[in-house]
C-alpha cells in the first residue's frame, strides 16, 4: 500500500514535470534538437587526419633524385611543398608559422646515392604540436619506405615485416571513432544541465515550500523528476542515431536492445547527476555552472573519448572509473563498431547500474527537508 | 482526540542556525476553532515559529504537538493534519489553476474522483471566479492569494496556517480575506495568522506577540490593550511639534506617565485615573483633550520598548 503511494505521488511529479516541458520550448529544444546538432556540428569539425601539411623545402642538390624525393611528398595528399626562401636558416619558415616541416637536402644527395647507396636528407618538423607530431612521423616513415623500395626497385628489404590489418575501423576513419564518443559527450552534458535546473527552480520560484508543506517525500520527488527526463533523453539519443549512422555513415554492429539499455543508465545516471547538484545548489545560475564544470570537462578529457586512458597514469586510471561517461563510451563504441555480444559489456553496465543507484540515493539523502530561515 | 485538547501545543521551543537564534524558548497553545495572530516585525520569529508547526523545519529543542501528533515523530501524520499557505507564492505560474489544483491533490493522496468534487466547492467557497483552464500567470494578485487558500484547504486540514497572506495585495482583497479566514473559523477551523497590519491583528481572538524570537506578550486584543494601558489613554490635539516648552512641560507634568507623537497628534497616558481632571485643568485652552481606547499600535510601541528596556 505504501510502495503504491510512493509511485502515486513520484508519477504526480512526473506528470506536472511534463506539463512543464510541454509549455517551455527551451526544453524540450535542449534535449532533442541541441544534441542532434551538436553531434551533426562537432562529428564535421573533429578531424584527426592532417592533410596538406605544409613543407618548406631547401634542395640544394637539385638532382634528378632529390626532385624526385621531393616529388614523393607533394604527391600526397598530406602535403603540400613550396621553396623555402631564406637559405641557411631552414628553420625559419617553422618560426614564422608558414611550414610545419623543413626539409633540406644537402648538395651532393645524388652523387652520394649512387656511390655508397647511402645518403641523407634532414628533416625539421614543428614539435609544439604532439598530435600533428606524432601523426606526421607517421606519414613520413611511410613516405621514405616508398621512396627507398622505388630507389632500389625491390620491396624495401627490411629483415622482418610486420603487416598491420585494421579490424572494426579498417580505413581509420577518424569520424568512427569520433561520433559515438560525442553522442556521450552530448548526451551527458544535456541530461546534467536538464536536471540542474528542475529543483533550483523550484527552490528559486518558491514551491519547494509547497511540495515540503506536503507528506511527499524526497525520494518521491527525485524519481518523478528523473522519469520524464528520461523519456526525453532517450527520444534525443534516437535522433542523434540517425545522424551518426546517415550523416557519418557510422556502422552500427551491436545490439539494439543493450543500447538501449545502455542509454537508459547512462542518461538516468547523468540526470540523477544533475538532480544532486541541483539539490545541493539550489539556484539555478549556480546549478548551471557547477553541471558545466562537472559535465564538461572530465567527460571531455578523462572518459577515453579522445585521450585513452591506457596512457594515463594509474591514479587517473582509476578516477576515470567514477566517470558515468568512460563508461558509457566504452559501450557504445563497442556496439557501433564492434557489436561484441552483450556479455563483454558486464562490467560497464554494472558500473553504470552502480552510479545510478548511488547518484539516485545521494539526491534524495542530500534532500534536506528544512528550509532556510 | 478530543475536543478539549488544544489545537497546538508548544512548550519550550528554540529553534537555532547556527549562533543565531531564531525561536528562544517560547511556549502557547491555540485553541481549536480560534483564530490566533501572530504579531511581529520582520525577523522576530514569527515564520519560524510556523515552519516547525507545519513540520517543515525541526525544532532544536522543545516540544511541538499539533492536531494530537508529536512534530519529530510522523512528521507525515502531521503534515496530513495541517495547510501551510506560505507567504511567498508557491504554485506554479505556468502551470492552469486547475492543474495545480490537481497536482496538490495528488500529491496529498486525493484521488481524481474526490478532487473533481472538492474543487468546484472550494472555487464556491473562496469565490474564485476565473475559469480553471487560466494559466497562474496571468491571474491578478488577489486571485492568486484565491488560488494558494485553495489549494491550501485541498485536503480539508484542521489547522490552517497563513503566513502573511496579505502582504501587498489591495486592501479589498484584503478585505475578502479576512471574510474568509472568519468563515473557516466559524466552521471549526483552527487558523493561525501571521500579519503586521495592527488592524488585521484587532480581528484575531488572540495574538501573540514575538520579538527578536521571543513571545512578549499573548492575549486577546482586549486583554492586550488593558495590560498595556491600565490607566487613562489621551489624545492631545492643538498642539505641534514646534511646541517644545509645552511639550517638556506636559511631559514633566507629576500625571503624565508618557506622552509620544501618533500621527499629527500626541498621544499621553497618565498614571492614575484619579488625576485626569486635574491634568485637564492645567493644560491651555488650545489644546483639547480626547480619551480613548488604545490602539494595537500603541500597545505594540509600549510592549516593544518594555521588552527592550
Amino acid at each position: 500500500m505504501k510502495r503504491n503511494f510512493v509511485l502515486h505521488r513520484a508519477l504526480a511529479i512526473a506528470k506536472k514535470e511534463v506539463m512543464h516541458i510541454m509549455r517551455d520550448p527551451f526544453t524540450l529544444g535542449l534535449a532533442v534538437v541541441v544534441p542532434l546538432i551538436m553531434v551533426l556540428f562537432f562529428g564535421f569539425a573533429i578531424d584527426f587526419d592532417f592533410r596538406g601539411i605544409k613543407v618548406a623545402v631547401y634542395d640544394q642538390d637539385n638532382s634528378r633524385l632529390s626532385r624526385e624525393l621531393v616529388r614523393s611528398f607533394s604527391a600526397s595528399e598530406y602535403f603540400k611543398t613550396f621553396a623555402g626562401a631564406s637559405a641557411g636558416a631552414p628553420a625559419k619558415e617553422i618560426e614564422e608559422g608558414k611550414a610545419t616541416i623543413s626539409m633540406v637536402i644537402n648538395s651532393g644527395f645524388e652523387r652520394e646515392i649512387f656511390s655508397s647507396r647511402n645518403s641523407q636528407a634532414q628533416i625539421i618538423v614543428d614539435g609544439t604540436d604532439n598530435q600533428k607530431t606524432g601523426v606526421v612521423a607517421a606519414y613520413l616513415g611511410g613516405i621514405q619506405r616508398a621512396f627507398s623500395s622505388k630507389l632500389s626497385g625491390s620491396p624495401a628489404s627490411d629483415p622482418i615485416k610486420i603487416t598491420a590489418r585494421f579490424i572494426y575501423n579498417p580505413e581509420l576513419n577518424t569520424k568512427w571513432f569520433i561520433v559515438p564518443g560525442l553522442i556521450v559527450i552530448v548526451t551527458g552534458l544535456l541530461s546534467i544541465l536538464l536536471t540542474a535546473l528542475t529543483v533550483a527552480r523550484e527552490w528559486e520560484n518558491g514551491s519547494m515550500e509547497m511540495l515540503l508543506s506536503t507528506p511527499v517525500t524526497p525520494f518521491e520527488i527525485v524519481l518523478g523528476k528523473i522519469l520524464p527526463y528520461v523519456g526525453l533523453g532517450l527520444t534525443g539519443i534516437v535522433f542523434v542515431y540517425i545522424v551518426a549512422r546517415l550523416a557519418f555513415s557510422v556502422p552500427f554492429r551491436g545490439s539494439y536492445l543493450a543500447l538501449g539499455a545502455a542509454c537508459f543508465l547512462f542518461i538516468t545516471t547523468s540526470l540523477a547527476q544533475g538532480l544532486l547538484i541541483s539539490v545541493i545548489t539550489r539556484q539555478q545560475q549556480k546549478a548551471m555552472q557547477a553541471s558545466m564544470v562537472v559535465g564538461l570537462l572530465p567527460p571531455l578529457l578523462l572518459s577515453g573519448f579522445i585521450f585513452p586512458i591506457e596512457s594515463m597514469p594509474l591514479f587517473f586510471r582509476y578516477l576515470t572509473m567514477v566517470l558515468p561517461p568512460r563508461w558509457f563510451t566504452a559501450i557504445i563504441r563497442t556496439l557501433f563498431l564492434k557489436g561484441t555480444p552483450f556479455e563483454g559489456l558486464v562490467i560497464p553496465f554494472i558500473a553504470l547500474a552502480l552510479m545510478a543507484v548511488i547518484f539516485i540515493a545521494a539526491a534524495s539523502k542530500r534532500f534536506k527537508r528544512d528550509l532556510e530561515p | 482526540m478530543n475536543n478539549k485538547s488544544p489545537a497546538v501545543e508548544i512548550k519550550n521551543l528554540s529553534v537555532r542556525f547556527g549562533s543565531f537564534t531564531a525561536v528562544d524558548d517560547i511556549s502557547f497553545s491555540v485553541q481549536k476553532g480560534e483564530i490566533f495572530g501572530f504579531l511581529g516585525a520582520n525577523g522576530a520569529g514569527k515564520t519560524t515559529t510556523i515552519r516547525v508547526i507545519c513540520g517543515l523545519l525541526l525544532p532544536t529543542s522543545g516540544e511541538v504537538t499539533v492536531a494530537g501528533e508529536v512534530s519529530n515523530s510522523g512528521e507525515n501524520r502531521l503534515k496530513e493534519k495541517v495547510g501551510y499557505m506560505s507567504q511567498k507564492f508557491t504554485l506554479y505560474d505556468d502551470l492552469t489553476v486547475g492543474e495545480n489544483l490537481y497536482f496538490k491533490a495528488a500529491l496529498r493522496k486525493i484521488d481524481n474522483e474526490a478532487a473533481s468534487k472538492k474543487i468546484p466547492e472550494l472555487f464556491k467557497f473562496i469565490g474564485f471566479s476565473h475559469s480553471p483552464s487560466t494559466l497562474v500567470r496571468e491571474l491578478p494578485t488577489g486571485a492568486k492569494q484565491q488560488i494558494s487558500l485553495a489549494a491550501t484547504l485541498l485536503h480539508d486540514p484542521e489547522i490552517i496556517f497563513l503566513d502573511e497572506p496579505t502582504a501587498g495585495v489591495s486592501p479589498g482583497v484584503r478585505d475578502m480575506f479576512w471574510k474568509l479566514i472568519e468563515k473557516l473559523a466559524k466552521e471549526g477551523k483552527t487558523v493561525i495568522v501571521t500579519t503586521h497590519y495592527m488592524d488585521e491583528a484587532e480581528q484575531c481572538r488572540r495574538i501573540a506577540l514575538m520579538r527578536s524570537g521571543r513571545l512578549i506578550a499573548l492575549d486577546s486584543p482586549q486583554g492586550l490593550k488593558k495590560s498595556a494601558y491600565p490607566e487613562p489613554l489621551l489624545r492631545l490635539s492643538g498642539l505641534g511639534r514646534s511646541d517644545s516648552e509645552l511639550l517638556a512641560k506636559i511631559s514633566a507634568d507629576p500625571a503624565v506617565e508618557k506622552i509620544w507623537p501618533f500621527g499629527m497628534r500626541y498621544h499621553a497616558s497618565l498614571k492614575s485615573e484619579e488625576q485626569l481632571e486635574s491634568f485637564k485643568k492645567r493644560l491651555p485652552e488650545r489644546v483639547s483633550v480626547e480619551r480613548i481606547s488604545p490602539s494595537l499600535d500603541d500597545v505594540f510601541l509600549k510592549l516593544v520598548e518594555g521588552a527592550e528596556r
